[in-house]
């Protein structure tokens, strides 16, 4: 080695094994009390889910690996990881999955449980403060169109305060305020 | 009891012909119905058989009937004097009490009569209305099919040299009292229309495997030889993948136990008798269960190609066959490959009507298999008071289990009237 | 006559109004009330489901509950909208804690849940309740059986015990029009919008790969169903061109505007010019 960081430390060379008492054995248990958790410990990693998955070719760890790491316990790896955010919510493993394990729905628990750890991409975190400073997704800028085509300037019915007063107190208004 | 009391079997798969020749051979009164016009179930399509390899028209069950070469199909099933054959036959309603059963049974036409019928093709020549379901067909004659009539029907009934075709028949009506019932109504192959993901029946080269048995027998459409039925090109590489419709809660939660076997005994066969095919087997466990793991070994060192993981997708290829996109879960990459011939290991499912049959004969189910009375008393044969059930009637099994299971019913039925 | 609560959502109005008037006016043609419902926000999209579970409950139940008031089904055109919906009732449904939680929040907004209510896609809805013969008959300049691939879009068809669809619904909305149903193989392939705030080169190789099997395929048109999904397919193939290099020219229509026009209606009332990919060659598969 030319270049050391000053910590004269032998080089590794074989890789650890996972110490098995560093993970956190109580993950999976966290997973199935949440929404749609509860078929997990059904997974026989057959793999389905990844051969169904359109984009888990470019993922360190796919979909039945996020599973796996749940049952093990590696909640950091999990909570952390990009996979879980880059999910298109496409239902295409969970729909193939033949133990029912709801995988899709298990990767939107993940993310809810990354965004209250404050684990959320930026993208996301935007998202949020636009949904809580603006009441919605999209906002009416070229009413005219809407007139040429016989259609209200502004969406009838609309209201967007309530939505505003609720999120203020759920996750959103936290993750939000709390940058 | 008398000796005398009939029994009833119902089905005419190797498990109830098994039954039906024991107990005839042994002095009992038996009615064997069947509901298709030949007796032999799945077995007729299934070329060679584990775990002996030999050819399935002849198998083990009847070793003690040297005079029929081991061969059911060139048995005398319609001479046996304790033996009376109802095809195209059904069960319309069960009556009376255990011991004293009431059965009417609904006999379709007999348009061609098997005692005269000598099987010497002229009708089939004159009229596509009368076919040969299978050379190994028992009774031994040819089928008159209503729906396929056409003008020359008639002068096929003229012209038959034994005068075999009543093109009147009419169904009758027979009501029979039996002392005992047999249960062997078999299984059904899956066909897996609702699962997207393989686009069976939109493709073409897109089969089951007993699908590929009928390629592989030299008695089949192809004589045997493999080619994708979507264009008649050759065939250069099977995939099969396992567990198609079985390990599946969306479908059947229960392993179909010997879909692995036939698959490797097919992967065997390609790979020893037809030179310059590859085959690739898709899977997420092999169970060959205590033996049969030999069948396994064999396909391995045939060269067979063992890949662990799902299928992606399946579409057709530009020049023809198919492009399969694979999961190895084993490498942790997709692999793609060209393939000829798409083959699913798809589940064996309980017969059709089979819910109807256990409701009408008052026996319990399970995953929609009869259902053993007391699953822990080693009578697995046992499923009602005077009804037994033997075969794959009773969930996924192969020949030789089937077979024991129909001795099991026969002993059972006769130590009952000693 | 049908009567439904229509909800909008926010994407429809503000980057599709050809589609929001298409519907109307179809709608309208075959004798189906639809109301804007009174009061409603957003949904806050799948999106919000992944942040923040509790609150996209909350916003849901609440627009459920006050479309629960009237008895009538609620029906949306969007499938984030239908998504969120009907995903959240599902759940509220599957969950009595949640509900009681829920039905707390909404006291405050004088509203109660009982979960009753129905959510439905539009066009499932015209479907089942107008049906396929009487659309056919309103048909009267039938697409001249041109191949248009569909696009029903991740959150409309799965996961199917929640949505409770099926493709062949669409198909045969498509085929009543006249036009012919083109099959390709990424078919349930998502056209990867929800990707796009986090991996845009991902979302633009997903659209792109969508497109090719669409194209391999020979269909001439795209049809889809949800605002999202028809934003993805139709401006992507300028970012497309870029990247890729690839130029697809494959106009993208919502379900309601291909109607609209085999109903005899105008270009302009289906706002045809808004579509990105140029739409009007549609017009020349009318036969008059
Ligand atoms: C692809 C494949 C390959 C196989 N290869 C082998 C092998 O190599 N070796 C081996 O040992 N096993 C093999 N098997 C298994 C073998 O097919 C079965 O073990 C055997 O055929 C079971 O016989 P059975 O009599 O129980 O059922 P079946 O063969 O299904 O017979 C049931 C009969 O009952 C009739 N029937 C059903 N319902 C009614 C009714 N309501 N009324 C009247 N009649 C009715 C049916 O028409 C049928 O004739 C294979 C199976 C498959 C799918
Ligand atoms: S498909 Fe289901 S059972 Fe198979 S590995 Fe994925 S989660 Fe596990
Ligand atoms: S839902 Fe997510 S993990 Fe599942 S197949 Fe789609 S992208 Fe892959
Ligand atoms: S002509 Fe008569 S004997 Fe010959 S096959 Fe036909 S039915 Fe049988
Ligand atoms: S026998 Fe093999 S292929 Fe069949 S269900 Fe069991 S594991 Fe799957």
């Amino acid at each position: 080695m030319t270049e050391t960081d000053g910590s004269e430390r032998p080089p590794a060379t074989l890789i650890e094994p996972i110490d098995m008492s560093t993970l956190d054995a109580s993950f999976r248990r966290e997973i199935q009390s949440m929404p749609d958790g509860d078929e997990l410990s059904a997974c026989f990693a057959c793999t389905t889910c990844t051969a169904a998955c359109p984009i888990a070719n470019q993922w360190e760890y796919k979909p039945h690996q996020l599973i796996r790491m749940i049952i093990l316990g590696m909640r950091d790896e999990v909570l952390s990881s990009k996979e879980i955010w880059e999910c298109l919510t496409c239902f295409q493993c969970q729909e193939r999955c033949p133990q029912k394990v709801r995988v899709t729905d298990i990767i939107f628990d993940c993310k809810n449980l990354a965004a209250e750890e404050g684990k959320i991409p930026d993208a996301i975190r935007n998202l949020a403060r636009e949904l809580l400073e603006k009441g919605q997704l999209y906002v009416i800028t070229a009413d005219w169109e809407r007139e040429d085509l016989d259609l209200e300037p502004e969406l009838p019915g609309l209201s967007t305060e309530e939505f505003k007063t609720i999120l203020r107190n759920t996750r959103t208004g936290r993750i939000v305020g709390g940058e | 009891m008398i000796l005398s009391d009939k029994v009833l079997i119902i089905g005419g798969g190797v498990a109830g012909l098994t039954a039906a020749i024991e107990l005839a051979d042994s002095g009992v009164k038996t009615v064997l119905v069947e509901r298709q016009h030949t007796v032999g179930g799945n077995a007729l399509d299934l070329y060679k058989a584990f775990p002996t390899d030999d050819c399935f028209y002849c198998f083990e069950a009847s070793r003690f009937r040297p005079g029929i070469r081991k061969c059911f199909y060139r048995s005398a099933l319609l001479d046996h004097p304790n033996l009376e054959l109802r095809t195209n036959t059904t069960v319309e309603a069960v009556a009376g009490s255990p011991g004293n059963f009431e059965v009417t049974l609904m006999v379709g036409p007999q348009y061609v009569d098997p005692m005269r019928c000598i099987m010497c093709g002229l009708c089939q020549k004159l009229s596509s209305a009368f076919v040969l379901i299978s050379p190994q067909c028992q009774p031994q004659a040819v089928v008159y099919v209503p729906d396929q009539a056409d003008d020359n029907v008639k002068e096929a009934v003229e012209k038959c040299p034994t005068k075999a075709i009543n093109l009147e028949a009419q169904p009758t009506e027979e009501v029979i009292r039996a002392s005992d019932i047999v249960v062997a109504t078999g299984y059904h192959e899956m066909k897996p229309v609702g699962m997207e993901e393989y686009h069976y029946e939109e493709l073409p080269d897109v089969v089951t495997q007993l699908e590929l048995a009928r390629m592989l027998d030299p008695n089949g459409e192809t004589s045997g030889q493999l080619v994708r039925p979507s264009d008649g090109g050759p065939v250069k590489h099977v995939m099969m993948v396992q567990c198609v419709g079985s390990r599946d809660e969306n479908y059947y939660p229960y392993c179909s136990k010997i879909c692995c076997v036939f698959a490797l005994k097919h992967a065997d066969i390609i790979a020893q008798e037809r030179e310059g095919v590859q085959v690739s087997v898709v899977y997420m466990d092999i169970r060959t269960y205590d033996r049969h793991e030999r069948y396994y070994r064999k396909s391995r060192r045939a060269g067979v190609n063992f890949i662990r993981g799902r299928v992606q997708t399946v579409s057709k290829a530009k020049d023809g066959g198919l492009e399969v996109i694979v999961y190895d879960s084993l490498l942790d990459r997709y692999l793609k490959f060209r393939v000829d011939l798409f083959v699913l290991s798809t589940a064996l499912e309980p017969s059709a009507e089979s819910n109807e049959m256990a409701q009408m004969l008052g026996i319990r189910t399970s995953n929609g298999f009869v259902a053993s009375l007391d699953p822990t008393s080693g009578d697995e044969v046992i499923v009602g008071d005077h009804v037994y059930a033997c075969g794959t009637a009773l969930g996924p099994a192969e020949v030789p289990e089937s077979v024991t299971q129909a001795r099991a019913v026969a002993l059972k039925i006769l130590q009952g009237r000693k | 006559m049908p009567t439904y609560n229509l909800y909008m959502g926010c994407s429809v109005p503000a980057n599709y109004p050809n589609y929001e008037a298409a519907l109307l006016k179809v709608a309208k043609a075959l004798d189906v009330e639809l109301n804007y419902m009174e009061g409603v926000g957003c949904c806050g999209s799948p999106n919000l489901r992944a942040f923040d579970y509790y609150g996209w409950l909350v916003v849901n139940a609440r627009t459920l509950a006050i479309g629960e008031q009237n008895g009538h089904d609620i029906v949306t055109p969007c499938n984030g909208c239908f998504a969120s919906l009907k995903d959240a009732l599902y759940h509220l449904r599957h969950d009595k804690k949640d509900m009681k939680r829920v039905n707390e929040e909404l006291k405050k907004f004088d509203l109660e849940l009982r979960g009753t209510v129905r959510v439905r896609h539009v066009v499932e809805a015209l479907y089942t309740d107008v049906g396929v013969d009487a659309i056919r008959e309103k048909v009267t300049r039938p697409l001249d059986g041109v191949g248009i691939a569909i696009h029903a879009g991740c959150h409309l068809m799965r996961p199917a015990d929640v949505t409770e669809m099926s493709i062949e619904i669409l198909e045969e909305m498509l085929r009543a029009t006249g036009a012919t149903v083109v099959q390709y193989p990424l078919w349930k392939q998502c056209c990867g919008a929800t990707v796009l705030p986090v991996n845009e080169a991902l979302a633009v190789r997903l659209a792109r790969d969508k497109l090719r099997s669409i194209k391999d395929a020979g269909a001439e048109f795209i049809m889809v169903v949800c605002p999202a999904c028809g934003n993805q397919l139709d401006l992507q193939q300028f970012g497309i061109k870029d990247t890729y290099g690839e130029g697809y020219d494959l106009p993208v229509l919502f379900y309601p505007q291909i109607l609209a026009l085999a109903m005899g209606m105008d270009e302009e009332e289906v706002g045809l010019s808004m579509n990105r990919v140029p739409a009007d060659p549609i017009l020349d598969h009318l036969t008059e």
